[in-house]
């Protein structure tokens, strides 16, 4: 009985292969630990291949990494059509609907997925230096992932989408109110259905996993978390400098750090390339939130 | 003439059949005529060239990273003034000529791409992706033809057309991301995003083809891709602008 898991994608693995058959990770490197006990994910290898039902995914490049499938007959994947480098002719696309289509074009969300079916090939990129995440799912697994990190995944994993419930308002009355998502309004939520399937991401820069510990916690930049798994809780967390600075002659503006806390227990990932809420106006309200003023 | 290829690694060749441009290691350097040109830097490499006395290189005039105070410069007649500036094309482009030594970047993080043109060898290039190209060749450009492929082709009005008479030559562009290079034989055929197109043989053809999809919520927005049909070369960069869906 195959015992070795590998230590990025969690699912039982090949300990003699030199990348994981499963997620593409190097497997005969050494693990990169920091103190703090987050693990750098290793860049997938160039070349190397993934294995998922009858066919499999190549990765080329490693500065804008392509993944280029070899599709079987019987397999398809589905992705946004503004990742599609290049394709057989003889690959067949076509739309694959998703549902909430006006919600999910007026939070900014990809409408139309396309759908690739084999027997050809399709290869997509997306449009950052950064790396390809290769997430494995397990039959009845889930994963939550940030919004506009997706690249593409195989015909039985179920795409859905939740709000994330994480925002704050600011604005000096009420018709001039702005709502800000630091973490985007929704995430999507992937879930291997009746057998594993496969969950190809795109993280800008590089990529580092932590394992929380049930009610350890974690403050965050909230755009830099790339996926979570669902036992996951987030929610927002604002603290505010005990140096107010020149903010307080004017109850309009604040100085103040916006952070997400991330609750075990779960893994979660984030990627070292990230946008910082930059608003400095007074928050007048928020979802839950949880607050330290120093 | 030589390109700067590490001739230790295995040749990188997707099951698909693209190969992967060599990686230039850092200060690689590789001669062209009588000069020299070595390649700095991984993330946006440098393309730093020691010219002859009797070489010179021709560039867009906003990749001039550097340049030794005593390399003059000047500027290449290019017929269609008008027709470049409406196309959006550099309307002057500029010559250095040796002695000296000048230095060239995009700012994008990708890779260059080196390729030494032998005589009778027609190259075709996306608009404001060649770095420098070596005296000997010479430089035009086409009108993309058809308007379904100016509308919705992705590769601007005009493509740079290298040609080399009877002398070699040295073509250097910038790939954004990775660079992915493909032959196609005689009527094969490959479908890519307009703004991963890099460069082609000339004889390539290029069309762009709407696909049977819609990308908008009333399907409004239709798709195209790049046919490509062979035979010669093709190469694509990972990174891009897409423009394959349009009102």
């Amino acid at each position: 009985m195959n015992t070795y898991v590998c230590r990025y994608c969690r699912q039982p693995s090949d300990p003699s292969a030199t990348t994981c058959p499963m997620c593409g990770a190097p497997v005969d490197i050494r693990d990169s630990v920091s103190d703090s006990g987050w693990v750098e994910q290793p860049p997938i290898r160039d070349m190397t291949r993934i294995q998922f039902g009858q066919s499999h995914c190549q990765i080329a490049g490693t500065t804008v990494p392509v993944a280029e499938f070899t599709l079987a007959a019987p397999d398809f994947i589905y992705f946004s059509h503004h990742v599609l480098l290049w394709t057989d002719p003889q690959a067949q696309l076509s739309n694959m609907s998703l549902r909430g289509g006006w919600k999910r074009m007026m939070a900014g969300m990809p409408l139309i997925m396309v759908e690739g079916r084999g027997p050809g090939h399709i290869a997509l990129s997306d449009n950052h230096a950064g790396e390809v995440i290769a997430l494995p799912l397990q039959r009845g697994q889930r994963m939550w992932v940030r919004e506009h990190r997706f690249l593409c995944a195989t015909g039985n994993i179920r795409y859905d989408w939740e709000a994330t419930n994480i925002w704050y308002d600011t604005g000096e009355d009420s018709q001039h109110q702005d709502i800000h998502y630091p973490m985007g309004q929704y995430g999507d939520i992937f879930t291997a259905q009746d057998q594993h399937g496969l969950v190809l991401l795109h993280s800008p820069g590089n990529t580092f996993i932590r394992d929380l510990r049930q009610g350890e916690s974690l403050l965050i930049q909230p755009s830099a978390l790339l996926y979570r798994d669902v036992s996951v809780h987030a929610h927002l967390h604002l603290e505010y400098p005990r140096n107010m600075g020149f903010a307080f002659w004017h109850a309009r503006w604040s100085y103040h750090k916006i952070w997400v806390r991330l609750t075990g227990p779960g893994r979660v990932a984030v990627q070292s390339v990230y946008q910082p809420p930059e608003d400095s106006e007074a928050i007048r309200n928020t979802s839950y939130t949880t607050v330290y003023r120093w | 003439m030589t390109c700067g290829a590490p001739l230790d690694v295995r040749d990188k060749v997707s099951d698909s059949g693209w190969r992967e441009a060599p990686r230039l290691r850092d200060m690689t350097e590789f001669r062209f005529s009588a000069s020299t040109c070595q390649v700095e830097g991984e993330l946006v490499p440098v393309a730093e060239i020691n010219l002859n006395p009797q070489d010179g290189v021709y560039f867009e005039h906003h990749v001039l990273l550097w340049k030794d105070e005593s390399v003059p410069l000047s500027s290449l007649k290019t017929a269609g003034g008008m027709k470049r500036t409406l196309g959006g094309m550099p309307h002057i482009v500029t010559v250095a000529n040796g002695p000296g030594r000048v230095a060239f970047s995009r700012d994008s993080p990708g890779e260059l791409v080196v390729l030494p043109l032998h005589p009778g060898m027609e190259l075709d290039v996306r608009e404001h992706a060649f770095l420098l190209a070596s005296h000997s060749i010479q430089y035009s450009f086409v009108r993309i033809k058809g308007l379904s492929n100016l509308l919705h082709g992705g590769s601007g009005m005009f493509m740079d057309r290298f040609i080399t008479a009877q002398y070699p030559g040295l073509l250097m562009l910038h790939g954004n991301g990775n660079v992915l290079e493909r032959t196609l034989r005689p009527g094969e055929k490959i479908m890519v995003e307009p703004g991963g197109f890099l460069y082609k043989d000339s004889t390539v053809g290029m069309q762009a083809v709407q696909m049977p999809l819609r990308t908008g919520l009333l399907g409004q927005h239709r798709m195209f891709l790049a046919e490509m049909t062979g035979p010669g070369r093709v190469g694509i960069q990972s990174m891009y602008v897409h423009h394959h869906a349009s009102e």
